[in-house]
């Protein structure tokens, strides 16, 4: 089975490709001017932040990049698109033959191109009244369209390769927090000899769906010894299965021509310049090679979150990556989410000292995980931050109302440990036990 | 820095900005030296008349904003008095495919102004004092100044600012001016000049300089083929003209040029046939009410009625050159020929200061002559003002005969970026060679 996908994913730019305006319109056709409504005598300026980030979508994805780009218009009517004709890129992609790696097999890319978005097209009223209105807030939104070779092998591949593109995608250019439901593409699958192209499915479940689903209906075809016929289908999201196409069939010609008001973009010194932060799936294969991590718990650990990858290369670089491994996966990971809402920002400078303490022999494995639970509220109150100084008057307390201790001190100083755990469980954790022994010690000796 | 300090360094600094200085240092004397009126082409939006760009299908249309060279000339201290008729889209070379009527030549009402800017000449030539904005896409202020008998500057592509101008051919389009002699034009290019970020065409311009001068021209033979007689013998008078002007006159080919109108027509079609595509009934314009049919059932209706014949013709001219497996012989062919006449030109003006043609093969015609041309016959009397929109060059249409009463232009071509060279010959022109008027001028 060979699949090929036309995927678009939205740049998260704040205002669209060629005009400012908003890309988050509230309220329908809010977020509209006379250039993305099309009107006559408006024209197109770029958003030098979409090209840019499509340049870097070409660059990660390994493409060789255009030295000069232009844009070029794509004829064709239809009511959601506003000119009747959309500016996209023909000769000139940002990037061409290019490949990304999922589970250690590369998938081809052919070429990776910004174009503008339609508006989005509502059907609305009874059926048989039915209306379509428009929704223009759309129209002008930039998109990146990758377009893969027909590497993938299977449904649930094309799914893998999307879900680690976009995992990808976030870290590099920022994705939209839905973007698993917003992304769209057009699925070519061919089971036998013929591939059959299913057109403009959205969300990474639909594409999955409609792909199982075509498989099976070319392989019965081929089973009952049928031909498949080349062919443009939908995908019928409410039934999960394809039909054909509505529309008429004709051959496909969009009559492209350049666009002139734009220009052309030297965008190759820009590419070669532009330095790409790790994305997620290259620090995890990072980590595995680095640290011998497990090639999941390198991912868990990656995709958790990325200042948890932090705190456990700053562990690792420590303590050694075993037991950055153990507790990173261990007590930090199971609390990760309540640690995160408490100290997003500062978690390596509030739980490292925790895990020093463990490997200075300060504190027990026990209290350590101790810590770590109250740190994500999970003791009996809030586990806010005192100043030591705080510390001074309750150790002071304890020593008082525990004479008994004092003098079993003098001769044996092991006789602390009571009043330790004392202070410990009433500033849950709280202190490291070095400083609660060393304060109670200190209030001791001045008694003795 | 005082203010009056600022005003006189932006006006030392730019040309373009002089105007706007000079406004603000002293407003009232200003306006009272100063007050002009002028007019715009209907194909340049304004928000204070429809823009139908010549068309039923934007009857009605009031668009929401100036085009930028509407509102700099406002901004110099103009009135726009109002907007003037053209060929639909510019769709032509007499001012005959309008939907909203036909302008008549100022000096025969039987005979056509020209086009596609003819109402812009018309007013230029009738009204004293008056300054046309235009626009030319293959020579559509070439044309009409030379039947009208005014003076037509087209600037080089790219040197005014579009935004705001209803789209022909991308490529080609360029604002213009026009009036009864180079004085305004001089005056004013500076001020709808110079970049303007909602034209990023408009952005890699150098500064206009307005002291450049002609003193060689070319005149390639190519140009002498298919005028008609008397044309020739008034041309010739010119050009001798200008060697009694010390201006050195030099003959030579430019053998590319003949190419210039097929692939002219190619691009203009192929482009504008994109443009046309967003006329569908729909936000603005000739809106149809009848909402029950299919989208290509209610766009097919719109258009149908409300664009005209010539309109249609290029739509399918355009679309056909465009369309797979003519794209690589017509479209693509024609952008290498659009290289190879800008090279022929940067060729001659290794050795002269400009190229000078006739501007058009003959007077004004008839409307009676003009219904007997067939479209190509038409589209082939733009075969001099054609390669220099073609190649994007500024150029220049002036006076330069009058026969049998009608008058006649020469047009200049000068290299990119070069508008000011035109206007110093025609100053120098015009103090030798005295301008008739129509009778009737206001």
């Amino acid at each position: 089975m060979r699949i090929g996908l036309e995927v678009h994913v939205q740049l998260p730019t704040r205002s669209k490709l060629f005009c400012s305006c908003s890309t988050s319109g509230d309220e329908v056709n809010s977020s509209v001017c006379p250039i993305c409504l099309g009107f006559p005598g408006s024209r197109p300026r770029l958003n030098r932040k979409a090209l840019e980030m499509g340049v870097s979508i070409a660059k990660f994805l390994n493409c060789d990049i255009n030295e000069k780009v232009w844009f070029s218009r794509k004829t064709y009517f239809y009511p959601d698109l506003v000119k009747n004709f959309q500016i996209t890129q023909y000769e000139t992609p940002l990037g061409k033959d290019g490949f990304f790696t999922i589970g250690g097999r590369r998938i081809g890319i052919w070429r990776v191109h910004i174009e503008e978005d339609p508006g989005r097209i509502k059907r609305a009223g009874r059926s048989g009244e039915e209306v379509a209105l428009v929704d223009y807030n759309r129209s002008g939104v930039p998109l990146v369209e990758i377009v893969t070779a027909p590497d993938l092998t299977s449904p649930e591949e094309a799914r893998a390769f999307l879900t680690d593109l976009l995992i990808e995608l976030r870290r590099l250019i920022g994705l939209s927090p839905n973007d698993e439901t917003t992304v769209r593409a057009d699925a070519n699958i061919s089971v036998g000899e013929e591939r059959v192209e299913i057109k403009n499915i959205n969300g990474l479940k639909s594409i999955e769906k409609g792909l199982k689903f075509e498989a099976k209906r070319q392989s019965k075809l081929l089973a009952a010894g049928k031909k498949i016929s080349r062919e443009t289908r939908r995908f019928d999201e409410e039934r999960g299965t394809t039909l054909p196409s509505r529309e008429k069939e004709f051959e496909e010609d969009y009559g492209y021509i350049g666009e002139p008001d734009l220009g052309t973009f030297t965008i190759g010194p820009m590419a070669r310049a532009m330095k790409l932060p790790e994305t997620p799936l290259a620090r995890a294969a990072r980590l595995e090679a680095e640290y011998g991590l497990a090639p999941t718990s390198a991912r868990q650990i990656v995709l958790t979150s990325w200042e948890l990858a932090d705190m456990f290369e700053a562990l690792a670089r420590r303590a050694g990556s075993e037991t950055a491994t153990t507790w990173t996966l261990g007590a930090i990971s199971a609390q990760w989410m309540e640690l995160q809402e408490r100290y997003g920002g500062r978690l390596e400078e509030t739980i490292v000292p925790i895990i020093d303490d463990v490997r200075s022999g300060a504190i027990t494995d026990a209290e350590a995980r101790m810590r770590i639970a109250i740190l994500a509220g999970k003791g009996s109150e809030a586990a806010k931050p005192l100043s030591s100084e705080d510390l001074g008057p309750l150790v002071s307390r304890l020593v008082d109302s525990n004479p008994d201790v004092v003098r079993d001190f003098r001769s044996n100083p092991r006789a602390a440990n009571f009043l330790i755990g004392q202070v410990m469980k009433e500033t849950h954790g709280r202190y490291a036990s070095k400083e609660i022994s060393e304060a109670i010690r200190k209030e001791l000796e001045k008694r003795v | 820095m005082s203010v009056m300090d600022l005003l006189a360094a932006v006006r030392d600094a730019d040309e373009r900005h002089r105007i706007f200085a000079e406004r603000l240092e002293d407003p009232l004397a200003y306006e009272v030296e100063h007050a002009f009126h002028f007019s715009a082409k209907d194909n340049l939006c304004t928000s204070d008349f429809q823009a139908r760009a010549g068309s039923r299908i934007l009857e009605g249309y009031r668009p929401p904003f100036d085009a930028t060279a509407v509102a700099r000339l406002r901004q110099a201290g103009g009135l726009l008095i109002g907007k003037t008729n053209m060929d639909e889209f510019g769709f032509g070379s007499f001012s005959t495919n309008s939907a909203t009527g036909v302008p008549r030549n100022p000096y025969d009402a039987a005979r056509s102004c020209g086009g596609s800017s003819g109402g812009a000449a018309a007013a230029a030539s009738m009204l004293e004092g008056h300054l046309a904005v235009g626009v030319s896409t293959g020579g559509s202020i070439s044309c009409p100044a030379s039947f009208c008998g005014v003076v037509g500057l087209t600037p080089t592509y790219g040197r005014v600012s579009r935004w705001g101008l209803i789209d022909y051919g991308n490529s080609l389009d360029k604002i213009g001016l026009l009036s009864a002699s180079s004085g305004m034009i001089r005056r004013y290019l500076p001020a709808i000049s110079g970049p303007d970020p909602l034209d990023p065409t408009s952005q890699v311009q150098p500064p206009l300089d307005m002291s450049g001068q002609i003193r060689s021209v070319a005149v390639p033979e190519e140009a002498l083929t298919g005028l008609s007689g008397s044309m020739r013998a008034a041309f010739e008078d010119a050009v001798a003209r200008l060697e009694r002007m010390g201006v050195e006159v030099r003959r030579g080919a430019m053998p590319a040029l003949r190419f210039a109108l097929s692939a002219y027509y190619i691009l203009a079609t192929a482009e504008a046939s994109t443009n046309l595509a967003r006329y569908c009934g729909m936000r603005y314009g000739d809106i149809e009410q009848e909402t029950d049919q299919s989208f290509n059932e209610f766009f097919s209706r719109v258009r149908s009625r409300g664009l005209g014949r010539e309109a249609k013709r290029r739509i399918l001219l355009g679309t056909f050159c465009r369309m797979v497996g003519f794209r690589d012989r017509y479209y693509i062919k024609a952008l290498q020929v659009r290289e190879l006449i800008i090279r022929e030109y940067e060729e001659q003006f290794r050795s002269v200061d400009a190229v000078l043609t006739p501007t058009m093969p003959f007077v004004a015609p008839r409307f009676d002559e003009i219904e007997s041309m067939s479209a190509l016959e038409t589209y082939q009397a733009d075969f001099l003002t054609g390669p220099p929109n073609l190649a994007g060059l500024p150029h220049i249409s002036i006076p330069c005969a009058y026969i049998d009463g009608l008058p006649a232009g020469m047009q200049l071509v000068a290299p990119r970026w070069e508008e000011g060279r035109l206007l110093s010959l025609a100053e120098r022109w015009e103090n030798g060679f005295e301008y008739r008027r129509p009778e009737g001028r206001a």
